[in-house]
């Protein structure tokens, strides 16, 4: 997946897993950038009593560098604290949520927003309230309302909302992690059967996600307005992570107690990047490290396991991908150090030689009225790799990039395969159950505990 | 409630601030890093939980974990008194 449960240990700690990173030009407010980053992976809405929440013992961060060394040079901190109504109750609710404020609302989460900008903190905000989490039709009666009032506006004109959300990501897992039997192409797969559309494994799940939109000018190194796509001061790199104090101990009556400095556990610029491209052995040290020690990664972006294995997987379909043993500096542009100008027509998203995992957005190009899901691959300089937008198609866009269709930014002589230009995993945003949204937070309503699964009654009813 | 200042609660540990001064020169024998969250005390009150944890038994190299602070220092006599407790 994108980067969900994508090393062993952070697998062992949804509440701290960084799933995914989004960061676009707002589309509804083309002077702001919109930087998501998503939590908790793989949510069935029904799970109650101890519905979904984000972890008080965790520090969420974005980070933006802004300068082109692969450093934070501002980080938003987010820490939640939860408070129980009724301790003698076993219910989340005892009764509808309609507003933030519900007494019938047992379990509540709120939190705080730190802004640090050059090792200054500045608390913004404390005891903003993260809304419940979906429920049902009697519990929730009107969640798009509860999440509305759950978005603030900080005193610096930043939009912030931290709650549940639609997984926005989407991916057929199920033929990706069976040998890469892609669904759209499995009749020419080593261990063959006809071709089927893929299957989006993610459809129904939530997750939560915590979402800034912030004026372009709080951004830019010298916070000034972006005008000029060609300046390195119109490109911004952003990660996202979570750390945990490094001790963590049990206590007799039932509780932890959480000691030490923070230890980050989980990051994320690039989609895919730690899932697909780090090997298993080194995804925890990954996960442990900052951007600005890519370096140490780079081997495995420029000869990525991936791109052997597809010639092997599909006989005969890959023969050009095959025979290139050249390192791939594409790959490494588009992951590590971003793509220089002159390369791209319009386009430049570089931000110097370091190599760094971060999601690089150039904020100076404005958003496509008519997107392009495969983003620069599709010729839509706003999509990814230029940050990504919440619909933007990055499994296929990564399958196709290291399947070499990309190789000839770097090399003009090398001809992709055919298949290189054609391969997805067949899933599109078109099929998921809940749509995205126009306008921030972007990620579509949190999919019901009453409504999903579905009661085989209302199937059999709509069956007929 | 009586707080300390992390120097003073240092001068009341058997290693005394003399030996973190001069560990403070060394690399790595500093003080962790340590996220600037707001609202972090800088003083260590007495009621806080200190965790002490040995990172090698053969140099005596202590961590000292508190609030969101980490300390690093040696101290040989402190680990063979612990070893010998346990023995």
């Amino acid at each position: 997946m994108s980067s969900h449960r994508e090393a062993p240990e952070i697998a062992k700690d949804p509440v701290a897993d960084n799933t995914d990173v989004y960061a676009f030009v707002s589309p509804d407010h083309p002077h702001t950038v919109t930087l998501i980053t998503n939590y908790i992976p793989l949510q069935g809405s029904a799970g109650g009593p101890n519905f979904y929440e984000f972890g008080d013992d965790v520090l969420y961060e974005i980070h933006i560098d802004n300068n082109g060394d692969s450093e934070a040079d501002i980080t938003y901190q987010f820490r939640f604290t939860t408070e129980v109504r009724n301790p003698n109750s076993f219910l989340y609710n005892t009764g509808p949520i309609t507003s933030l404020n519900s007494a019938s609302w047992n379990r509540r989460q709120m939190y705080s927003v730190i802004k640090v900008e050059n090792g200054h903190a500045t608390t913004l905000a404390n005891n903003l309230i993260s809304p419940p989490c979906n429920i049902g039709p009697r519990s929730t009666p009107n969640y798009e309302n509860l999440a509305q009032a759950a978005t603030y506006t900080l005193p610096n004109g930043e939009k912030v909302f931290a709650g549940q959300r639609d997984e926005g990501f989407y991916v057929d897992l199920g033929s990706i992690f069976d040998l890469l039997d892609l669904r759209p192409f499995q009749n020419l797969h080593m261990i063959p059967s006809p071709d089927i559309p893929g299957a989006d494994a993610t459809k129904g799940a939530n997750v939560h996600t915590i979402a800034l939109q912030i004026p372009m000018e709080i951004l830019t190194h010298d916070h000034t307005y972006p005008h000029d796509r060609n300046s390195p001061h119109a490109v911004i790199g952003v990660w996202g992570s979570a750390s945990r104090q490094k001790v963590t101990m049990h206590t007799e009556q039932g509780g932890t107690q959480a000691i030490g400095p923070w230890t980050q556990v989980s990051r994320l610029g690039n989609p895919l990047f730690n899932e697909v491209l780090v090997p298993m052995g080194k995804k925890d040290l990954w996960n442990s490290l900052a951007p600005q020690n890519d370096h140490a990664f780079v081997e495995h972006v420029q000869y990525p396991e991936l791109a052997k294995l597809l010639p092997t997987l599909y006989p005969g379909v890959f023969p050009h991908l095959a025979g290139l043993s050249a390192a791939r500096e594409d790959l490494v542009a588009m992951l590590l150090t971003g793509i220089p100008a002159g390369i791209i027509p319009g386009f430049q998203n570089f931000t110097g030689r370091k190599q760094a995992d971060m999601l690089r957005l150039n904020m100076a190009i404005p958003p496509t009225h008519t997107p392009n899901i495969h983003g620069l691959l599709g010729n839509d300089l706003a999509g990814f790799p230029n940050g990504r937008r919440v619909f933007d198609d990055v499994v296929t866009i990564m399958l196709r990039a290291i399947a070499g269709m990309t190789y000839p930014l770097m090399n003009k002589d090398f001809k992709p395969d055919v298949a290189a230009t054609q391969i997805t995993d067949g899933v599109v945003p078109s099929n998921r159950s809940t749509a995205y949204l126009s306008s921030f937070p972007y990620l579509g309503i949190p999919n019901n505990g009453f409504d999903n699964p579905a009661s085989s009654a209302s199937t059999c009813t709509n069956g007929i | 409630m009586l707080k300390l200042t992390r120097r003073r609660f240092l001068g009341k540990t058997t290693a005394g601030a003399a030996t973190i001064g001069t560990l403070a020169t060394l690399p790595g024998l500093v003080t962790a890093a340590e996220s600037p969250i707001a609202g972090d005390l800088p003083e260590i009150a007495l009621s806080d939980t200190l965790v002490a944890h040995v990172r090698d038994l053969a140099s005596g190299e202590i961590s000292l974990l508190v609030g969101t602070q980490e300390i690093i220092y040696r101290d040989p006599e402190l680990v063979g008194r612990l070893l010998r407790a346990i023995h």
